[in-house]
This record gives C-alpha cells, structure tokens and sequence, in this order.
C-alpha cells in the first residue's frame, strides 16, 4: 500500500510530504529501500523531523500486540510497530509492565529504541534498551537478527541511532511484573530549585520513579520552584476496596480530543503563568501512599487527543538537554536565563539520570536533564535558544535527538563526538546511503 | 531543510543583485541559513552581495555562490535548475526578486520594450517560478518568497506596462500558493509600496514608502507565518484596498 501523505512531527513545526508505504510480513530489503531517502516512522512523537523524509520514502509497520508473545520470565517479543499504548492494554492484566516508558505511551517498540527512551526510573534502570535483549533489523544489506551479546556494534549503533541503521521489525525486551494496575505515589511541593535538587539527591534512590515539573516563568528566590512525584507499582497490600478487589484493572483511553483547529497565541505569557501558579498551588507540601492510576502517574498528557494542537499553527519545539552531575551551576544558571526571558513554557520537566549506556548516540548520561515546551513565534527564540545551546555545551552536556529540530550541525557534532563512529556502522548496513531522514539532513549525521 | 523556527538551510535568490533579495540573504544568514545560490545578471553586483552575505552569517560560515541568470534567455531555467541541484542539493527557499520596472513613457510607444518588462516581470519569469515549484514538489517541501508591487494591485496609468506585469505575477503566484499546499510548498506573495533603491533612484518616492531592508523582514516576518500575501509596510494592506475600489474617475485624478 503507497500513498504521499503531508507529515510532521509531535511540534507541527516542519511538515513535509513524503510516500509513506506500511510493511505487512517481512518484506525483502530490496523492496523497502528503493530509493535514497527512507526512514521509519512509528506514531510520529519525535518533535522535530527525526521520522521524516521530504521527498523521499516513510516506511510504517502496524500496530498489532497479537502476534506477540510473552516467554518464560517477562520476555517479551513484540512488532517493531506495537505500540507501549496496545501493549500495556494487553499486558498489565496479566501482571506484567513495560521496562520503560516516556511520557506518553503512543510511542512504538521501534521507536522507544531508536530514540533510545529514557523514563522517570532512568536513575535507577537506565533507558529502554537497557532492557532489550535483540532485534530484527531491516537494513538495504538484508534484515539482520542483531542480538546485544553477540553484535554489540550494530546493537548499540541501532539504540539511540535514530533510526539510522534500518527498520526494527521486531525486538525481545524484558517487562517487569506488577501485582496492580496502580501506582503508590509520594508528592512533594519545593519552593527552589536548591532544596529540589538536594531532595533529587538525597532520596531519588528509594525510588524507582521519580519526576520533578518546574515552573519555569518563576524567578529570584521561587526560581526552580516545582512538585516532584516519586512512587512505585503499588502493591495488592496498598489497595482497598473495589481496587483490592481487581488489582489489575488497566483502562487508558483519552478522555477528550483537542479541537482539530485552533488558533495561535493561547499559550501566552499569562495564560501559562496563570495556570503555573494554580498547579504550583494546588500541590500538596507532602502527601504520601497516594494511590494513583498508571496513566495519571506515567501519561497524564494523554488524556488529550492531539493536544500538541493548543500550541496553534506554528507548532511548537521542545528543547532537552542534560548537563552531567557536577554541572549544578551550569543547571541554575540556563533555568535563570529561560526564567528571565519569561518564555511561556508550562510545565518543564527535572529528572536525575542514571548511569549512561554505550548507545553511539544515546542521550542520557549522569546528571540533570531539562524538557520544555515552547511555542514557536517569539522573535527572541532564536537567539535565546541559540545561547542556551552554547551553555549546555559548555557544561559538556547535550540535546535529545529525538527531541531537536533546530540545533545546528556543527553544535550536534560537538555534543555527539561519536557521530563518526554511527557513520561507519551505517556505511556497512547501508554503503549507498539509502537511509535518511531530514534530521540526518538537517544535522549532516551519516 | 528548514528548522523548527522556519529558517531554511538552502537558499536560491533569483534576481541576485536586487537589494530586497540580498537583504532577505543577508537577515537569513544572520539567522542561520548556510548555503546561497546568487542567480542574476550582474556577476560583479552578485559578488560584492556574497561577500556581504556571509560577513552577515554566524562566523562568516555561510557558503555563497552566484550564477549568471537572465530570465529572457533561452535555456535559464534549465541551467537555474542544474545549478541549484549542484550548489544546493535540496531548494529549501527561493526568492523571486527578479524585476525591470522600463519606462513608462518610452515604453508606450515601443512596444518591443514594453514586451521586455512584461516578460521580465512575468511571462517569461512565471514559468521559471512554476519549475521551482515542480522542483519543490519534488522535494516534499520548499518555500518560494515572490516580490510582487502594490503596483499590481489596481494597475494604474501612470505605469501599466510594469502594473499589468505584475498584476499578472500576483494573480499567478498566490494562485500558486493554492494549487501547491498538497505537495507541502508554500508561497508568499511580497506586495510593497514604493521601495526606495536602486531602480527607484530616479524617482521621488511615493507615500508610504519603504526600505529594502524592511521589505525583507516584513516578507521573512509573513513567510515564519505561512502567509500566502504580506503588504509592506503593513498599512498599505488598507491604502491599497481603499484605492482599488475607488471609482475610475476618482482613481485616475490621483497624481502617482
């Protein structure tokens, strides 16, 4: 089935038209990569042009948990285009969770390893191929069974690359097993971004998720003011009542769809201010042994369809970056400069990372990561953003591929000096270069 | 490619030593754009305009190259086209800055001339945007900012022969900009008052009149919002509604 079809990613920010084909079995390379120019593409969450190929070919898989299956010990081996959303559905009455997940659960098998995704236990359980055992990989050379023991080299270019090195069709990952659908949740409301940090420091470890959401239109002495949730799966022992009784009850559906057309400006300076201010408010200083549901814990933006559209027409990018531990200052200093440009970003994100992987082009690394939203059209982005670029950079931290759609190549190639090291594993997987993607264009990888 | 903040990393100006067009380079470069292809007439004009541009760019890193182009002969758009697959790879934004405004009271009585400015202006330079366009269609995406005149607006007697050329441009690219929104391309359509440069030099500016300067950033402002028309400066937006449904008898005793 082949159609062109206008696409762009979760900013709306740089549409192109691209042929867009969906693999039904497992085609022969020869059919898939016929010409310079084709990339995978999963549910489109990368908010910048990562899975997108003006011009060229877009290569989709279907999003189908019914072949997959579930071996002895939580393994699961699942479609490249299953998606986290079909697969918690059918798994999590059955007892068993996804190792990661980001924060929102449309996002596939294919992609949460090419994008090498990281999630609120990062510190303690790494990213989303930290937990995978081996993919198929369809690469223009033939589809390759890469397994991390046995081919660590494209293993680990694979994870993290973007989707550079070919099409997964298929990956085996551990779950973890949980006694409930819920979550046993500890919220805590900091009015700085000292004592969020020591209190990051102090107890993120008795955690397996933790998350803080920053304010960050907030400045002088509230700079970095925020709520920070941390929790587990809840245990049966932790319910009562008609929870007790059905502990694996998982229902996410949206409950609302944003407006298929809306117009620019109504996240503005004071609608985000406001609204900062009425969360910031609402949170408890300390409220423990919450029992939330796993989609309000993990997916609470979920629960709009399509709200990437309140940004309006122009879209909108998210910028995330991480500086390594030791770089505090360097933190304090960019959240100043995003806090006096008064940016109107709601709800940017603080997570403490774990120990990094030997993805080529994996984002995590120990330290601080910072996401925030930003809607496009401020003259003054540019520039702002331009010099939080060179600051992240000279606190040898770095942005997220999957996240970036404006960096420039030269930045990108000092943040990721293993770049030619992906080159080199591309060119034995793909010696024509058929793979691309606007990013790769955009950034000059591969 | 373009970036999220809708600054396109390639860059085609066509009608390369035009003020408006090398001030549009000039701000893009600024703004992180890397590679220009110059096409026009003039060589030594396109040159001096490169180097300006990428003293303009992030340290001096942009790439500029020119071509001569001349819209009347055989053969340029061809030639436009292999260049810009050959300097550039992908069109990403191209700007339509080509233009001869003649003389109006020589040209009345020359129709050979008078044929030239509309060719210039339009018959010859529309099919040369369309294969841009096609190029662009191609790609998947692609901008093209075409310098249009408040002049095409309501075509006047005291310049018909470059009015109607224009007037025709207008109709014919915003037009464009219809047809092409399925193939992911966008046009803006640049409509100023009088632009006081070089091809104006001998004339007395006219009210409301503007510079290359605010041209461009007016036209880049329109094009970051996906507009298909931008009028410069914005008010002429309402000058020129007002003077186009004016009455003939009443348009016509009004001296410019």
């Amino acid at each position: 089935m082949e159609r062109t079809e206008l696409l762009k990613g979760w900013g709306r920010t740089q549409p192109v038209v691209s042929e867009v084909v969906e693999l039904d079995g497992t085609p022969a390379a020869a059919d898939v990569f016929v010409r310079p120019g084709t990339i995978a593409r999963g549910l489109g969450r990368a908010y910048g042009d990562a899975a997108q190929i003006g011009g060229g070919r877009v290569v989709t898989q279907p999003d189908e948990v019914a072949s997959s299956s579930l071996e002895e010990g939580g393994v699961l081996h699942a479609g490249g285009g299953a998606s986290l959303d079909s697969i918690l559905s059918a798994y999590v009455p059955k007892g068993w969770f996804v190792p990661v997940t980001p924060g929102t659960r449309y996002v596939t098998v294919g992609g949460a390893i090419a994008a090498d995704i990281h999630g609120k236990n990062h510190h303690v359980e790494g990213t989303f191929s930290n937990h995978v055992a081996g993919f198929e990989l369809l690469t223009p050379t033939g589809e390759r069974r890469v397994s991390r023991d046995d081919d660590p080299e494209l293993f680990w270019a694979t994870a993290g690359g973007m989707g550079l090195t070919g099409i997964i069709t298929s990956a085996r990952f551990q779950m973890i097993p949980v006694e409930s659908a819920y979550m046993k949740v500890e919220t805590r409301r900091l009015d700085d971004l000292d004592s969020l940090m020591a209190t990051m420091v102090g107890s993120d470890h008795k955690f397996r998720y933790s998350v803080a959401w920053i304010d960050c239109l907030a400045r002088g002495r509230y700079m970095g003011r925020s709520v920070l949730t941390r929790g587990d799966h809840a245990q049966v022992g932790d319910l009562k009542g008609a929870m007790a009784d059905d502990p694996l009850n998982y229902q996410a559906k949206p409950i609302a769809s944003a407006p298929p057309w809306l117009p620019g400006g109504l996240l503005n300076n004071a609608s985000v201010r406001l609204f900062n201010e009425m969360w910031f408010r609402k949170a408890p200083r300390l409220r423990e042994g919450e029992i939330q549901r796993i989609p309000t814990f993990f997916h609470p933006l979920d629960g709009v369809g399509g709200w990437n559209r309140i940004y309006g027409p122009r879209g909108f990018l998210q910028y995330q970056f991480v500086v390594p531990d030791g770089q505090e200052e360097a933190m304090r200093r960019i959240l100043e400069k995003i806090a006096s440009a008064q940016v109107p970003s709601f709800l940017a994100v603080l997570k403490r990372f774990g120990a990094a992987n030997p993805g080529l082009l994996s984002f995590p690394r120990p330290g601080w990561t910072l996401a925030l939203d930003i809607p496009v059209g401020s003259p003054r982005l540019f520039g702002l953003l331009e010099s939080l670029d060179k600051q992240v950079l000279e606190a040898s931290g770095r942005l997220y591929l999957a996240k970036d759609s404006r960096a420039k190549a030269e930045t990108i190639a000092a943040m990721y000096p293993r770049l030619g090291e992906l080159a080199a594993v591309k060119a034995k997987v793909d010696p024509e270069g058929l793979i691309k993607s606007d990013l790769s264009r955009r950034l000059g990888i591969a | 490619m373009f970036d999220a903040l809708h600054t396109p990393d390639n860059v085609l100006i066509v009608g390369g030593s035009s003020e408006i067009g090398l001030e549009i380079a000039k701000q893009l470069a600024r703004r992180g754009s890397s590679k220009f292809l110059l096409a026009g007439r003039s060589l030594e004009e396109m040159q001096t305009a490169a180097r300006q541009i990428s003293q303009f760019s992030d340290q001096a890193s942009a790439s500029v190259s020119v071509i001569h182009y001349d819209v009347l002969a055989e053969g340029a758009t061809e030639s436009l086209l292999a260049a810009a697959k050959a300097e550039l790879e992908t069109i990403d934004m191209a700007v339509i800055a080509v233009g001869a405004l003649g003389d109006q009271a020589a040209d009345e009585n020359d129709p050979a001339a008078a044929q030239r400015i509309l060719e210039v202006n339009f018959s010859k330079l529309a099919p040369a945007v369309l294969a841009i366009a096609n190029q662009m269609k191609t790609q998947g995406f692609g901008h093209i900012l075409v310098l249009s005149s408040v002049a095409g607006v309501r075509v006047r007697r005291s310049n018909f022969i470059y009015g109607a050329a224009k007037a025709g441009m207008d109709g014919f690219a915003t037009a464009l900009a219809d047809a092409m929104i399925p193939a992911g391309v966008k046009v803006t359509v640049v409509r100023p008052g009088f632009v006081t440069t070089k091809m104006t030099a001998h004339l007395s500016p006219a009210p409301l009149s503007t510079s290359a300067s605010k041209v461009a950033s007016e036209a880049l402002k329109a094009a970051d919002r996906g507009k298909v028309t931008a009028w410069v400066p914005p008010l002429m937006a309402v000058v020129a509604t007002v003077y186009r449904h004016l009455p003939r008898v009443v348009a016509r005793r009004i001296p410019f």
